[in-house]
């Protein structure tokens, strides 16, 4: 997917304007946020502890991320399956299609994979004649509406409504137009079954890749995962080099954080474990199986100050909470990942120039870091971009010399009393006698949906001053 | 005790009130209150602005100003956790700053916290005839912990009824530099605020950040809601509840 970070102004301005959209996202928050309260508060015991252990599983994994991916690779082998890396997008799809030449294939049914996102790996599909389907409910009604880009990491389409995809299911199925869900999804499932048993390929994400046994973990709540990687000939697993955990008892401690941050779920409804290929004894599975591991700017990271951010599991708990998102959505943020998440992912994998407003689109409430399962400091990182802009003369010259200007004065008392004494007449005159200031004029940005509260008169300075000369 | 009292530049420009309810607060209880004549600004907005070196000087400057002192209370969470938590991240590459920084962090207090858990102040002046709403601004809540002790001392204001509103803890939408850089969405967070201060209808909505107070009163007052007062904790603890003393 190619960004459109740098339009996050704008496009922000647009879902505000938009009372369908803002009706969704009230509704998506309730949803989301409520229910992992939830089920936080329903957990056995200390979530903070557990949260502790998550984000030690993964600290583990991510400072000897070569350890673990050598050792995967190693077992994943023995079990019959291929490792491939690729260093970014052109490489995954350069992979797949040579698998899908190879193997003959001109139909793949997917699940959701965020990094074939990440790679524009559908489009490449379909350039050469492979047909791609999602099956994932959200990313099929995305792909029929003419490969919307997802606005949520786990509910690909939380932007649209009801009544849009039971015009779009009528349109593209042509059948009646159904608007009660249980029927839309039938109708899905009708349509994607077909699709299901003529693909000669699968292609997935993968939640976690698990080390010792050289196992990929997907975690869904509609099952059409273990469709995709058990039905067709060719299994496809394209996942970032990060998602590895040590053991299966790791993949467990994780699996109590994941769906409880992500949907308020104690577990989700299909949790494969995929090893390998189809054995003389197994009933189905693949008989071709390959792991397409991802960098696409992760290594980078390492040893940065931006490590931590390799702790994430996807939850979508950070977007959720967060209350820039709950007001702009997904597309604003213009890239594969949205929410606190995504503006440190999308800054830091497609370039810090060309996602400007990112790091700076958040009021560091931190609520996104309270949730975070693996405990990401996002805020902080979020920050730590900013100061990375600020280094590398980023932000406009004109914001740059006013905070030089007003440090400057602040470290010279005298000089920054005078102007407080200056600004606060400035700001009454503003006022005219009012208890208001109804347009900002250096600040339009904040009289556009406010007033500014006009000061009460002097400075505390000023007045402190007096008050002490009439003790004396 | 010795207590400094960091003003805080919104207090000092906009609404010297706080800083006044502040000074008689510390009084009441027993501090022997010092104004440091040349404080001006923590250099939050600098670190937040990414301006690092800015932040670090007006780091050296404010411990400079305030380590003499028992103790430092702001009436603003946000300062507070500044000082508390970030002058000694700020100033690590520099020993000796940096054992300063930690000395003054370890003396740093939020107002309300100061008043409840350090000197466990029991009675208040403050008399408030009617209901208010307590909004907990991020850097108290999430940085220091903030929570339990302005509700605490508000239940002991005479004639005051605490009304817990709705996500009580959602961000108001302020964040400094940001409500100016993207207004459209700071004004949108702040109106989803304000409207669960008057879900529960209470006279007057308390909080301990000026930053967030101003965010939440130009809203309610652009909406036409001229009724809800909005008052730092300071002021109605000390009972001049929005008036210069
Ligand atoms: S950053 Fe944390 S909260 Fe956000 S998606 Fe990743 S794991 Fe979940």
């Amino acid at each position: 997917m190619r960004s459109q970070a740098m339009f996050f102004q704008r496009r922000a301005g647009a879902a505000l304007a938009d009372p369908q959209l803002q009706k969704k996202f009230a509704g998506l928050k309730g949803k989301f946020v409520d229910s992992r309260a939830r089920a936080v508060a329903a957990y056995e015991s200390d979530f903070d502890e557990l949260r502790d252990a998550g984000r030690d599983i993964r600290d583990r994994v991510v400072a000897n991320l070569d350890v673990w991916l050598e050792l995967f690779e190693e077992k994943a082998t023995q079990r019959g399956a291929s490792v491939l890396w690729a260093k970014d997008g052109r490489e995954i799809c350069a992979h797949v299609l040579a698998i899908a030449q190879r193997h003959g294939v001109n139909k793949a049914i997917k699940s959701k994979s965020m990094l074939s996102e990440e790679a524009q790996l559908n489009a490449a599909l379909s350039a050469a004649g492979v047909q791609p389907v999602e099956t994932d409910l959200g990313e099929y009604i995305l792909q029929i509406a003419g490969n919307e880009p997802p606005s949520h990491i786990i509910a690909p389409a939380a932007h649209k409504d009801l009544a849009e995809v039971a015009d779009l299911f009528a349109a593209t199925h042509h059948t009646p137009r159904k608007t009660e869900i249980p029927a839309l999804t039938r109708e899905a499932r009708e349509v994607l079954r077909e699709h299901f048993l003529s693909a000669g390929m699968g292609i997935s994400g993968g939640n976690f890749l698990i080390a010792e046994t050289g196992s990929v973990a997907l975690v869904t709540n509609e099952g059409n995962g273990r469709m995709v990687t058990t039905l067709p000939k060719v299994h496809v697993v394209v996942t970032g080099i990060e998602k590895i955990v040590p053991t299966l008892e790791d993949f467990a401690t994780l699996m109590r954080l994941l769906p409880r941050s992500a949907t308020g779920q104690e577990i989700s409804n299909y949790v494969s474990l995929c090893t390998g290929t189809k054995g003389p004894a197994d009933a189905d599975g693949p008989e071709h199986t390959y792991f397409v591991l991802v960098d696409n700017g992760r290594a980078g990271l390492l040893g940065s100050d931006f490590q931590e951010m390799l702790r994430c599991i996807r939850c979508g708990a950070c977007m959720n909470h967060c209350p820039v998102y709950q007001s702009v959505g997904g597309h604003a943020y213009g890239w594969v990942y949205p929410g606190p998440m995504g503006a440190v992912l999308t800054s830091l994998y497609t370039g810090l120039e060309n996602a400007l407003d990112l790091p700076q689109a958040s009021t560091l409430c931190n609520q996104c870091g309270v949730v975070c399962p693996v405990r990401i400091p996002l805020a902080e990182l979020q920050r730590k971009l900013r100061e990375q802009q600020s280094e590398r003369g980023l932000r406009p010259w004109s914001e740059r010399a006013a905070l030089a200007a007003w440090a400057w004065v602040a470290r010279r008392p005298a000089l920054y009393a005078l102007a407080a004494k200056l600004g606060v007449r400035y700001l009454n005159w503003l006022a005219g006698g009012e208890d208001r200031i109804r347009v900002l004029g250096l600040a339009p940005g904040w009289s556009t949906g406010r007033d500014f509260p006009a000061p009460q008169g002097r400075t505390f300075r000023e007045l402190y001053q007096s008050r002490q000369e009439s003790k004396a | 005790m010795r207590v400094a009292l960091f003003v805080t530049c919104l207090v000092d420009l906009m609404r010297p009130s706080v800083g006044f309810a502040a000074l008689r607060l510390l009084e009441a209880a027993g501090c022997e209150v010092a104004v440091p004549e040349t404080q001006t600004c923590c250099g939050q907005p600098a670190f937040s602005a990414g301006e690092r070196g800015a932040a670090a000087a007006l780091a050296r400057k404010t411990i400079a100003e305030f380590e003499g002192f028992d103790y430092v209370v702001a009436p603003s969470g946000s300062c507070a956790d500044h000082i508390r938590h970030r002058y000694p991240e700020l100033l690590a590459d520099d020993p000796a700053w940096c054992a300063r920084a930690e000395t003054l962090a370890a003396r740093t207090w939020e107002l309300t916290q100061f008043l409840a858990d350090v000197l466990a102040v029991d009675t208040v002046a403050g008399k408030y005839d009617g209901s208010v709403t307590y909004h907990d601004s991020c850097s108290g809540l999430r940085g220091l912990g903030i929570k339990a002790q302005p509700r605490r001392l508000l239940g002991r204001v005479a004639g005051l009824t605490l009304k817990e509103m709705p996500e009580a803890e959602a961000c108001c939408g302020f964040g400094g530099a940001f409500s100016v850089k993207f207004g459209d969405i700071s004004a949108a967070i702040a109106a989803k605020k304000c409207a669960n201060v008057q879900a529960v209808q209470a006279g007057a909505v308390v909080g301990g950040d000026l930053g967030c107070l101003m965010n939440i009163e130009g809203t309610l007052r652009r909406q036409g809601d001229e009724a809800t007062r909005v008052l730092h904790v300071a002021e109605v603890l000390a009972g001049s509840n929005g008036k210069v003393a």
